[in-house]
């Protein structure tokens, strides 16, 4: 078995045992027990609780899943717009091109998470929490795109000047019947970018809500779990703590196994 | 084409990115559904007229032509304009912490490249990949900037320096090993090898020439990476650099500060890069 089945396997595996602990009937992440209060591992909870008593282990498995799955969500968006983006610009007259490709440079002309803080914080103060979710990925969606834009472009125009796309436009194929020649032979640059995208928007969150622009409480995210580390006092009491950086290494480690391997 | 001419080409490219990412910047922020909205007027230090006031001045700031003009007019008077935040101008705030970032990113990337450039051309003598070598590499790549700098406080070990080193050496060992791996399975170098050349002396006179173009593309990659990690880096560990500066504007909608602090980023990205191209394009010549 290789690397990259056994990394797909163990995520698999880990988010069938996320959802199973999620949706348990009586876990929830938002569930306090007022009376344990930081408490260690215990039948009851067998990673402890946080400092408002709830369930560590429910709300990193929480955690673990929207974060997976807003990623995914947000790497998806950023590969179809790359693609659209991409694939318009290598078949468009050359100025048009030009243009699509100093769009793409003025995205990339800023550090990446500098434009994600700078974009976060300009969005409203009091969004409710599935909002800011959603938010979140959103805009890691909507910035994410030109650097892989610019992979589509390159591999587009490779392939518009081709000679079987020379013959095929010379024969009088139309945009669409264009597009559905062009599309599968753009799968071997577009798939890696979309799994690469995955764990890159699962740092990206992280980094944001361990800045305080992430996802907004009492939903739970990795970002506002890394941020208890803040607290040594907390530390000392409980070493749970360092649970949610545990996980998000191992996903973080899985995803790009995946990733890398295709 | 003449080089004064490609160069000149380049040059306005450049500056008409910059352009480009201020405007859109100022743009991005001032229809953002929240630019309106001001942290202070949640805080209940302040009297009503003082929200009252700030209420008067976010509207006064309403247009974005307005926010263009002033921001213009700031920037020409050479103060870049007032801080929303602090009441004083952009310059006071940003030249002393431009030095620090600038000395904290210069330190960080100098330790990175040695660091990365030692570890792979001792990891890519060999002809697979190690997993000696590459396992911390990746390990340190899948923990967020924040959480490696949040673990170094804790243990009272290390700095802003050392986490923003780790996070560039980490990125810049994988792509130079890669290189250097390519780089060694040349047959020039199998004959050379084959032949008795020490390493030293390849990787001095066949090595490091051949691969320049790359490595100063990585060069402008490092920098970016840097860049990146300087807000979560400097936010935690209380640096007064440029990345606090940000993101205080960026919490407290200081548009003037944000704008300039953009800039400057902008500045370094696209001169870094047009630098990297213009070198590599001269190397290759």
């Amino acid at each position: 078995m290789n690397t990259k089945v056994l990394a797909s396997w163990l995520l698999a595996g880990l988010v069938l045992i996320a959802i199973a602990i999620v949706v348990a009937p009586r876990n929830s992440y938002s569930n306090q027990d007022r009376e344990q209060l930081l408490a260690g591992s215990s039948p009851h909870h067998p990673a402890g609780t946080d400092a408002l008593g709830r369930d560590r282990m429910v709300r990193v498995c929480a955690a673990f899943l929207l974060s997976v799955a807003g990623a995914i969500v947000a790497s998806a968006a950023t590969t179809l717009a790359a693609a659209a983006v991409g694939t318009l610009a290598a078949f468009s007259p050359a100025f048009l091109g030009s243009v699509a490709m100093l769009v793409c440079d003025v995205f990339l002309a800023l550090p990446w998470l500098f434009l994600l803080m700078m974009v976060r914080s300009a969005l409203p103060l009091t969004t409710s929490p599935a909002h800011s979710a959603a938010l979140t990925f959103l805009v890691l969606a909507a910035l994410g795109w030109p650097a892989c834009a610019r992979a589509v472009y390159r591999g587009a125009l490779d392939l518009r000047n081709a000679e079987w796309m020379l013959q095929a436009r010379a024969g009088g194929l139309r945009g669409k019947q264009i597009a559905r020649h062009v599309l599968p032979n753009l799968m071997p640059l577009l798939i890696p970018q979309f799994l690469i995208c995955i764990p890159a928007f699962v740092i990206a969150e992280a980094n944001l809500g361990a800045l305080g622009l992430g996802i907004g409480e009492p939903l739970p995210s990795w970002g506002g779990m890394l941020l208890e580390l803040d607290n040594s006092a907390m530390l000392l009491q409980t070493r749970w703590v360092y649970l949610p950086i545990g996980l998000l290494v191992l996903v973080l480690l899985l995803l790009e196994t995946v990733a890398v391997e295709v | 084409m003449k080089p004064a001419v490609f160069l000149l080409q380049r040059l306005t490219r450049t500056i008409a990115i910059i352009l480009l990412v201020v405007v859109g910047s100022a743009v991005l922020i001032r229809f953002a559904p929240g630019y309106l909205s001001d942290a202070r007027e949640m805080d209940s230090r302040y009297g009503d007229a003082a929200r009252a006031e700030l209420s008067a001045e976010a509207a006064r700031s309403n247009s974005l032509g307005q926010i263009l003009s002033t921001e213009t007019a700031g920037w020409m008077r050479g103060e870049l304009g007032i801080s929303r935040q602090y009441d004083v101008p952009v310059l006071e705030l940003i030249l002393p912490r431009l030095a620090v970032t600038g000395g904290l990113l210069l330190r960080a990337i100098v330790f990175a490249w040695t660091l990365a450039l030692c570890a792979s051309l001792i990891a890519s003598v060999r002809r697979n990949p190690s997993l000696l070598w590459q396992t911390p590499a990746t390990l340190l790549l899948a923990v967020p900037t924040a959480a490696m700098a949040t673990i170094c406080l804790l243990a009272g070990g290390g700095g802003p320096v050392l986490v923003m080193t780790l996070l560039v050496a980490s990125r810049d060992f994988k792509f130079l090993d890669r290189i250097l791996r390519k780089a060694w399975r040349d047959p020039h170098l199998l004959q050379a090898r084959a032949q008795g050349i020490t390493t030293l002396r390849l990787v001095q006179a066949h090595i490091l020439p051949g691969i320049a173009s790359q490595l100063l593309a990585l060069a402008t990659l490092s920098i970016v990476t840097a860049l990146s990690a300087l807000v979560p880096v400097e936010v935690i560990f209380s640096v007064p650099g440029l990345g606090q500066l940000a993101w205080s504007a960026a919490m407290n909608r200081d548009l003037p500060v944000l704008l300039a602090v953009t800039m400057i980023m902008a500045v370094a990205v696209t001169f870094a890069g047009m630098a990297s191209d213009r070198t590599g394009e001269w190397q290759g010549a």
